[in-house]
């Protein structure tokens, strides 16, 4: 047997490829590591994200289910919740006392009762609904308040990035 | 393809100075000394050296560890720019005995540095790959030894020398290698730890426990041994700069390692006195599962005061980094009030039920503290009760008869400890009330006689903080609402003669002099409104 991390990350694996949850796919870049974790999402339904198909990589810390892992798009990305970087700025991944943006209640943060499978869902949420008051990107999030339809235009220019696809 | 490059360019380089030398002096000793004489030939040695050197650690890494991951790259690339800064401010120490076999055992220095972080941080993957080859482990532990060796013989070396010779640059050496040898002990350890916990079955569970007392221990040595260098150095030489950025980080992490020992220590603790156990019927309507680990529960499970159910490890773990449940977050050092659904007796047991006494007289540490210590050093203060109300009782099973014997006698013990808190409680209420009825009093004088004779409030006012000191100790406390309503007159009349920092004077009816009973009265009733609302 391995340390318990490594445990608790091979039975999430498991869980999420016996019982994988509507449009999310997620499992280890290589079975040799299993804290680097590739997943793809599908853009929410009925949202400006519909269709695309978005790549990220998750990082699991030694410590993981303890600390939460660090979550970070690979393609390109325009959102209030996501850096410039990719990197994914979401409450349910900040541990308790660490609030980047000042303004998470506690309630929301990470716990070990949360999952790769939770963060995954969180996310998809999240594209679908921004919360434009946290300023990961105020650029997007200040479109997003005021200029919906040039928001859901640069939306559509991503989701066709992701499937490969030429601009409109 | 660069690396090539760079290889070739040097060779021809070398090629060319050497033939160079051997052309003009025809002879091996008179191209030597003209090799050595000439700075442009020496850089071009010096570069195909470095190149050498690069070469050999690229054959060394393949035999050792093959194909390096990224992170252990990106991190090999950070710590060398540190480390190449700080040879070059110990270069500055040492200017002196600066020649080329000076930069030669430094960059070995450096060389063999650079394997021991990456046979660090491949220790450190073993806990994440579930698949480590016997290739692996003959490679490790042939590297460790290696390097184990080297630093012993270094450091044996330096010794000699410095015996032999007196102190030079050899006593960075063999400082420097005395860490080498110490971080060779801390992978070997974590090695064997590793090793011994993928071959065991089921996880074990004291191997992070070792693992933080191990990390203490090297620490310890670690931060020993900066500090004799640093004074060494200092009488000899000069300050060392060079090793006070590894000595701070050093430090940082062995106070790191304290806290999380005294943190871990904390949650065992907290762990055997407050949480029961799980029956093995509570273990089955929570699905058996742990939810930090995702792993049956069979035994050593913890149930907290909000009926969540872990295993113990797990448990305390988490409670090292945060006091809460991590299923509802309830924070379990705040004396919580058990749920309505809560199975009677282990939440009578789980509730550390002294907490609202204490918790209402703060600054006066009640004897029964003693009995179940106040878990955390950050706990928040439980929430203030007003005097008004008392403390609410003990919730109270729903039966006795549904109790063992020992749980009775358990709650027994609690019930006691709970009565004899609240007759603390009010003792302390009634000597307060006594304190605060002889100060209305004193008030009440002083304010009838401010209007007739003002010489006579100045004395009086003069003889209220005397009194204050002669009350019973309780009174302390409420001082600071007393103190305001007498300095409040001497502002009026005899402005600060007491040391007391005046607060803002909020009665603007008795800036004028001539006031009536009335005013007075009604003061008194605001201070008592007052009064009773602030405790």
């Amino acid at each position: 047997m391995a340390g318990s991390a490594l445990r608790r990350l091979m039975a999430e694996y498991k869980q999420l490829t016996l019982n994988p949850p509507e449009g999310i796919i997620a499992g280890p870049v290589n079975e040799e590591n299993f804290f680097e974790w590739e997943a793809l999402i599908t853009g929410p339904e009925g949202t400006c994200f519909e269709g695309g198909i978005f790549p990220a990589k998750l990082i699991f810390p030694p410590d993981y289910p303890l600390s939460p892992p660090k979550m970070q798009f690979i393609c390109e990305m325009f959102h209030p919740n996501i850096y410039a970087d990719g990197r994914v700025c979401i409450s349910i991944l900040h541990a308790p006392g660490d609030d980047p943006m000042g303004y998470e209640s506690s309630a929301e943060r990470w716990s070990p009762v949360q999952s790769v499978e939770k963060i995954l869902l969180s996310v998809v949420s999240m594209l679908a609904e921004p919360n434009d008051e946290s300023g990961a990107n105020v650029d997007a999030a200040k479109m997003w308040r005021e200029d919906r339809e040039q928001f859901n235009k640069i939306a559509e220019r991503l989701v066709r990035n992701t499937l490969g696809l030429p601009p409109p | 393809m660069k690396a090539i490059l760079a290889t070739v360019i040097s060779l021809a380089l070398t090629t060319v100075v050497i033939g160079n030398a051997y052309y003009q002096k025809k002879q091996f000793y008179p191209s030597i000394v003209y090799l050595t004489n000439s700075n442009p030939s020496m850089a071009v040695m010096y570069l195909q050296a470095f190149i050498l050197v690069l070469l050999v650690g690229k054959l060394l890494r393949k035999i050792f560890f093959g194909q390096l991951r990224p992170a252990e790259f990106e991190h090999l690339i950070e710590r060398s720019w540190y480390a190449i800064t700080e040879t070059c401010l110990a270069f500055t120490v040492f200017r002196d005995d600066f020649n080329p076999k000076f930069i030669a055992l430094f960059t070995l220095l450096l060389f063999l540095k650079a394997f021991h972080w990456l046979a660090e941080d491949r220790v450190d993957y073993m806990e994440r790959s579930p698949v480590i080859g016997w290739l692996f482990h003959v490679r490790i532990l042939s590297l460790l030894m290696l390097l184990a060796y080297a630093d012993s013989y270094f450091i044996f070396h330096a010794y000699q020398v410095t015996a032999s010779k007196g102190p030079s640059v050899q006593l960075v050496f063999g400082f420097e290698y005395s860490i080498l040898i110490i971080m060779i002990a801390n992978i070997l350890i974590k090695y064997a730890l590793h090793a011994i916990d993928s071959r065991w079955e089921t996880p074990w569970e004291s191997k992070a426990a070792v693992l933080l007392y191990t990390e203490l221990a090297i620490n310890f040595l670690k931060v020993l041994l900066y500090i004799g260098f640093v004074a060494v150095m200092v009488r000899i030489y000069t300050l060392p700069l060079f090793a006070f950025r590894p000595m701070y980080e050093t430090m940082r992490s062995f106070k790191k390692a304290y806290n999380d020992v005294v943190l871990s220590r904390r949650a065992i603790r907290n762990m055997n006195t407050l949480y029961p156990d799980a029956t093995a019927a509570e273990l089955a309507a929570a699905d058996n599962e742990c939810i930090i680990c995702r792993e049956e529960m069979h035994s050593g499970a913890k149930k907290l005061p909000c009926n969540h159910i872990f295993h113990a490890a797990c448990l305390r773990l988490w409670f090292q980094r945060q006091q809460t449940c991590p299923t509802c977050r309830l924070n379990v050092l705040r004396a919580p009030a058990p749920s309505p659904d809560a199975g009677p007796a282990p939440a009578q047991r789980a509730n550390p039920a002294p907490a609202p006494g204490p918790g209402a007289v703060p600054g006066q540490a009640p004897p029964q503290a003693g009995a179940v210590p106040p878990p955390f050093p950050n706990m928040p203060p439980p929430p203030m009760m007003s005097w008004g109300i008392p403390p609410p009782p003990p919730p109270r099973p729903a039966s006795l008869a549904t109790l063992t014997t020992a749980e009775l006698q358990r709650m027994e013990g609690t019930e006691r400890r709970n009565i004899e808190a609240r007759l603390q409680l009010l003792r302390e209420i009634q000597a307060m009330l006594d304190a605060s009825v002889l100060l209305m009093q004193q008030y009440s004088a002083v304010v009838t006689n401010l209007p007739q004779n003002q010489s006579t409030v100045a004395t009086q006012t003069d003889a209220v903080p005397i009194e204050t000191v002669e009350t019973p100790k309780v009174k302390v406390k409420v001082e600071p609402d007393v103190v305001p309503t007498t300095s409040s007159h001497q502002s009026l009349s005899a402005p600060s003669t007491s040391g007391v920092k005046l607060p803002p004077v909020d009665t603007p009816e008795l800036s004028s002099r001539d006031k009536t009973d009335t005013d007075a009265e009604e003061l008194r009733r605001r201070r008592l409104q007052k009064f009773t609302m602030d405790k």
